[in-house]
């Protein structure tokens, strides 16, 4: 049983959570027309035996998405945070007006 | 159901939920704060009673105002720029539980240690019973409710008493 | 012979004044309050418990715990068989019925046993060399014969009358083992200010310590531990409580038996399975003792050392009057003098040239015979040992005897600590296998570390408790803990497999595997561990090579000229002993198996004839019993119920989501294939979601209620995964939209009046709203009130029928019913269930789940204009892609069964008329329905779009039922291709 403390809720089961892939590919914006970004996005993925950031979310509780850094070869996790606030780092441009 | 150690009662549960923008969210609290009189819960998991209502923090940008049994919602007008509200008046159902047993019963249905901080009085823990999310609030020494989603009401509240036989 | 007439008078843990009375073999027998089946069984002369596993060898009880490999038993209580029961952990308690297993016709005559004459077929590995031929068949013929011979216990088939029931729980400091070692580090977790949960199997703490007198020092540290852990308010005693294994997060799996003594939990669940949340554990587990091995080491009255002294000092049971004691190490001496205190006939064969001579001085003071140097080279004795051949400096000799204990050394019980991957090491010193480096949140102590004395498993288990609840943060100072010193010399654990006899030796007790399968893997090359393990099955019964796993590495070792840490160790998995599937399920059983979502309208169509069925978690009517005799029939009258008058159909299960924000119609624009951001307000429209992959993931109707706010509807099946999409690409691809999702699928009731009179039925419903058409066109909406709730009606419609979606608020959904019903009696409303439903849809050529299968795109399903010119949507882009637009790929089509009494199935494949119906085919069925309509079979299929063309004929192929029938290509849409009912 993974336990995986949520930023917001605290310390909880891995069956809170829906697992939802690997955070580390690019998602191409909207209205990209790329086919060759949008299928590395679908298709290509890296499956590292070692450190892998991935995308949960905690359906049982406050619903937010998490980035989750977890060791795919003993399960250890290094880091969870919100992906909202990872995705605000990323676009300072973004920052909430006063 | 009810023995004088464990007692199971089910009522309607009206709440009002509204959801902060990010980016705007410290204007939509304060504005909101204002509206109801009081200050907010500051975390997920708190709660802040007010005159006929409770005011929860469910998520980082929402809230749930959980009305009292015969309170009239108050009318809340939220600032589109700022988040919005819904109201969901009929899709939950508050199961009240008491009695000496309740946290072993508590113990045999949810994933909640009865006796840690974030389960203390006055604290809310969204959590699971049997699969099925329930917001679960710990209103005394030995008192709890759980908000669970309408349509699982009977199912859920056979299970719980199942227990008790 | 009289009853208990192996117990002393006084001493041991049992109770004299409550004695127990229980069956075995169908033999009435008496055992005392704080006997385990097995200590009752001695004390009552029973030496032969059972028949082993092959070869059907006599077998007795050989330990004291739950590494028994022998003495396993059924247990026929209260109409439930429960098999495989080690009588060493069976706690004894009234009315218990325990049966020997695999024997027949009874445990001393046993007429399988003459399989030992065909031992050398029987071999390690047989089933690959022997039985063979002489045809290929043969194996399957021989199998059903071996199959039957082989075997444990018997399991029942009846229904398990028991209950069982699954529990959370959490701790600070978990501790696993109620040892000296265990007890020591609760006191000091618990005293640092931690909150302890301590776990013991057994049904009384102590471990090792009930080893000991209990008028001894040891029993009085016992008892204070005792007294000092039941009075703290922070540690939780979990006696009869297996942790049967650890996992991610410090999780620990626990077992917990329900106290068979006590008649007041007769009701409660026999078993609970309990989740342990630990921050830190500390693993007390403690060692097992090692056999001998030598020539018919098997043999009924062969015990391990240490189960003797427990018999004698914990259950008062004098196992025998003429003992031998075999040992390669020093603690085996304990047993040595306390068997001779008692007053048995005690002679000790040390391995060892020179034992200490403090031993041999005790020895001689007590009358014990010491035979230095000396070994076991075989056992004679049928159902109960009475000879042993002796191997000296003196050359070989004859000793009789009635009992042989047994100490090959120990082997610290290192299971849990494994589970996780900390992979056991060998240590010279030690002589055994103990832990690796531990991570920082988990802690052993005592002598599963190789901390034989108890004095020293005391002094660590202090320290690991301390240590346990400081990384918990817990460390207010522990006091220095009581002493206790057993004496105990520091012994170095040595294990020889010496001579043997001619007979067999064995390695496993359970398996029947011998030093003679050891070496016959070896010299076929099974030489690693995990061959060794799998090619001769040692280690793989129901106590898992407990007591075997160790001798086999040796024996292994010593063939290969290896040392052991070469040689290696099979990986422990959980569960350590044997976990009931009921306890794991607990109460989710029947139809508590998984939670049941009700609609508002379930009670009434309980109470009136509603077919109820199950549609994932929802239960939803089928079809009205009034309406035919059985599905088949009841669909087509409600179909036409509905074609003809009007039918009332509840459809609250559909996924409904609320959908706010200033940026809410440009989201609808980017998940919907179809645009959505100039939808006029108080209008809704069909959409369909892609995947990012360019395949269709779902579809459903959203209504805009306002400028920012949006009604969506999605299939019942996929409404949770199409919220978590809206909030995946919210939070994480969009993040500067300013959009709100929420379910408020259980907010609404919701209903559809379906039928030419439904515009009728709504006046009549609702005398004070305009329903006409020009106040509510085909897909647009009405928003009012009734009874004070909220009530939106659209007009939209699955059927093709003429129709209206009324939504109420959930507490008034019945009464609306019930009201529309009403209102709807002079026009012939009936209600209709999801049969009809489905069926009503494929009759009008609408796609659904089984069209939307994961598999289909828009262009396979005929609504590739829904897209039109858009761009900038969910899977916009791939689903462009060249293996999309192959001519081959397969396309909706319609089908109308051309045979006369036949009909369509969904699921068959599609194949060409002159054509083999074998392979794939050209494509399958996907949704049918008798249409009353057209008069026969109609479906919906997917048919490669090279193959043939509306008008064609093609064969629907269905192997299951073997069935072969043609069909005729058609426009999926089998009726009222004009949509002209939508406006009758």
């Amino acid at each position: 049983m993974l336990r995986i403390e949520c930023p917001c809720c605290g310390l909880r089961d891995h069956d809170e959570f829906r697992y939802g892939g690997d955070a580390s590919v690019m998602r191409p914006a909207h209205d990209d027309p790329d086919p060759q970004a949008w299928y590395r996005y679908v298709y290509i993925r890296a499956n590292p035996a070692g450190l892998h950031r991935e995308f949960w979310q905690h359906v049982i509780g406050c619903r937010q998405w998490l980035v989750v850094e977890r060791d795919t070869r003993n399960h250890a996790i290094a880091s969870v945070e919100l992906a909202r606030q990872l995705s605000a780092r990323k676009s300072p441009a973004r920052k909430p007006p006063a | 159901m009810a023995s004088p150690d464990f007692s199971l009662s089910v009522a309607d549960c009206p709440l009002i939920q509204v959801d902060g923008w990010d980016g705007a969210l410290g204007q939509f609290e304060s504005s909101l704060s204002a509206s109801l009189g009081t200050k907010l819960p500051a975390s997920v998991g708190e709660t802040v009673r007010q005159k006929g209502l409770l005011v929860i923090r469910v998520a980082p940008r929402r809230l749930w105002l959980a009305l009292d049994d015969g309170i009239e919602a108050p009318s809340l007008a939220v600032d589109p720029d700022l988040g919005c509200s819904v109201s969901l008046d009929e899709g939950r159902v508050r199961f009240r539980m008491a009695g000496a047993d309740v946290a072993w019963v508590v113990s045999k249905c949810i994933t909640v240690d009865w006796r840690a901080p974030a389960a203390a009085p006055g604290r809310a823990v969204l959590t699971s019973l049997h699969h099925v999310p329930v917001l679960f609030l710990r209103t005394g020494d030995t008192a709890c409710e759980l908000i669970v989603p309408r349509s699982f009401s009977q199912s859920l509240s056979d299970w719980i008493s199942g227990l008790d036989c | 012979m009289s009853s208990n007439h192996k117990r002393l008078s006084m001493g041991g843990r049992i109770d004299r004044e409550q004695p127990v009375e229980f069956t075995f073999d169908g033999r009435s027998l008496i055992g005392y309050r704080g006997d385990t089946l097995a200590s009752a069984l001695l004390a009552n002369g029973v030496t032969l418990v059972g028949r082993s596993f092959k070869y059907h060898r006599p077998r007795g009880i050989f330990s004291a715990g739950p590494e028994e490999p022998n003495a396993l038993v059924t247990l026929a209580t209260a109409g439930k068989r429960e098999p495989n029961l080690p009588a060493t952990t069976l706690e004894l308690a009234d009315g218990i019925v325990a049966e020997s297993q695999n024997r027949w016709p009874s445990l001393a005559f046993d007429v399988q046993s003459v399989s030992g004459l065909f031992a050398p077929f029987l071999s390690a590995g047989f089933y690959y060399k022997t039985f063979m031929g002489p045809t290929r068949r043969a194996w399957m013929f021989y199998e059903h014969f071996i199959r039957k011979a082989a075997g444990l216990g018997r399991a029942g088939s009846d229904p398990d009358p028991d209950r069982y029931d699954i529990s959370q729980a959490f701790a600070d400091v978990a501790i696993v083992g109620g040892g000296p070692a265990g007890l020591s580090a609760a006191r000091a977790a618990a005293a640092a200010g931690a909150r302890v949960a301590l776990i013991e199997q057994d049904f009384l703490l102590g471990g090792q310590l009930l080893a000991e007198p209990s008028d001894s020092a040891a029993a009085a540290w016992l008892r204070q531990a005792e007294a000092e852990l039941e009075s703290s308010e922070t540690v939780t005693l979990m006696k009869r409580t297996t942790a049967f294994g650890i996992y991610d997060g410090n999780v620990i799996g626990l077992v917990e038996q329900r106290d068979p003594t006590n008649p007041q939990l007769a009701g409660e669940a026999r078993q609970t399975f309990t989740m342990l949340r630990a921050r830190s554990i500390v693993f007390a587990t403690g060692a097992i003792e090692r056999p001998m091995v030598f020539s018919n080491n098997d043999r009924p009255g062969v015990m391990l050392a240490s189960a003797a002294r427990t018999y004698l000092n914990r259950f008062a049971v004098l196992p025998g009057k003429k003992i031998i004691v075999a040992t390669t190490n020093d603690s085996a001496w304990r047993a040595v003098f306390d068997l001779a205190d008692a007053g048995a006939d005690v002679t000790v064969a040390d391995l060892r040239a020179a034992p200490p001579a403090a031993l041999a001085a005790e020895a001689a003071r007590l009358g014990v015979v010491v035979r230095a140097g000396t070994h076991i080279v075989d056992l004679r004795g049928g159902h109960a040992v009475r000879r042993a051949t002796l191997n000296g400096p003196d050359g070989q000799s004859e000793a009789s005897c009635d009992l042989v204990c047994v100490s090959g050394g120990w082997s610290p019980t290192v299971h849990l600590t494994s589970h996780l991957g900390v992979k056991p090491q060998y240590h010279d010193d030690i002589g055994g296998f103990v832990p690796g480096a531990f991570p920082a949140d988990r802690f052993g102590a005592g002598s599963m570390m190789g901390n034989y004395s108890t004095a020293g498993a005391i002094e660590d288990g202090h320290r690991a408790g301390t240590e346990a609840a400081s990384f918990c943060g817990k460390s207010a100072p522990a006091p220095t803990p009581s002493k206790l010193d057993l004496g105990e010399t520091a012994t170095a654990l040595l294990f020889e497999i010496p001579s043997v006899g001619r007979g067999k030796a064995f390695v496993d007790f359970q398996m029947d595997v011998t030093t003679g399968d050891v070496e016959l893997a070896h010299r076929e090359g099974y030489e690693s561990v995990e061959h060794l393990k799998r090619y001769t099955t040692l280690g793989m019964g129901t106590d898992q090579g407990k007591t075997s796993n160790f001798a086999a590495l040796a024996s292994m070792a010593t063939l290969r000229n290896a040392t052991i840490p070469e040689t290696g160790a099979t990986t422990f998995r959980p569960p350590y002993t044997a976990v009931a599937l009921g306890a794991l399920a607990g109460r989710a059983i029947g139809h508590h198996f998984k939670p049941i979502r009700r609609t508002p309208m379930d009670g009434w169509h309980m109470a009136n004839g509603a077919e109820m069925l199950e549609v994932g978690l929802w239960m939803r009517p089928y079809f009205y019993r009034q309406s035919g005799l059985d599905v088949n029939e009841a669909y087509v009258a409600e179909m036409r119920s509905v074609r003809q008058a009007a039918g009332l159909m509840d459809i609250s299960t559909l996924g409904k989501i609320d959908v706010q924000g200033p940026d809410a119609a440009i989201f609808l624009d980017r998940i919907y294939a179809n645009g959505f951001a100039k939808l006029p307000v108080g209008r809704a429209r069909y959409g369909v979601m892609l995947r990012d992959d360019g395949i269709v993931f779902d579809d459903g109707t959203t209504t805009r209620l306002a400028e920012n706010r949006f009604f969506m509807t999605t299939s019942t099946a996929k409404a949770a995964d199409v919220l978590s999409r809206l909030e995946f690409l919210l939070d994480t691809a969009w993040p500067d939209l300013r959009v709100a999702v929420t379910s408020v699928s259980d907010e609404w009731a919701a209903m559809s009046v379906a039928g030419p009179k439904s515009r009728a039925i709504l006046s009549a419903a609702f005398p004070a709203l305009d329903v006409s058409d020009a106040a509510l066109a085909h897909m647009g909406l009405l928003e009012s009130e009734w009874q004070g709730r909220a009530l939106r009606i659209l007009r939209l419609s699955y059927s093709g029928e003429r129709a209206y979606e009324i939504y109420v608020g959930a507490t008034a959904g019945e009464q609306l019913w019930t009201h529309l019903l009403e209102a709807g009696r002079p026009f012939d409303l009936k209600p209709y269930g999801v049969e009809a439903l489905g069926a009503l849809r494929v009759e009008k050529g609408h796609v659904a789940g089984p069209e939307i299968d994961g598999r289909t795109t828009l262009d396979d399903l005929g609504l590739g204009r829904m897209a039109g010119k858009r761009t900038g949507f969910v899977g916009d882009v791939l689903r462009r892609r060249p293996a999309f637009q192959a001519p081959d790929r397969q396309r909706l089509v319609g089908l109308e069964c051309i045979e006369e009494g036949k009909r369509l199935r969904g699921g068959a494949i599609l194949f060409l008329p002159d054509e083999k119906p074998y392979g794939h085919g050209h494509g399958r069925v996907t949704s049918v329905t008798f249409s009353p309509e057209r008069g026969h079979y109609v479906g919906l299929a997917l048919l490669a779009g090279d193959v043939a063309s509306e008008g064609s004929e093609v064969v629907a192929v269905y192997p299951m039922k073997a069935e072969t029938v043609r069909a005729r290509i058609v426009s999926p849409v089998f009726l009222d291709s004009q949509g002209e009912r939508l406006h009758g």
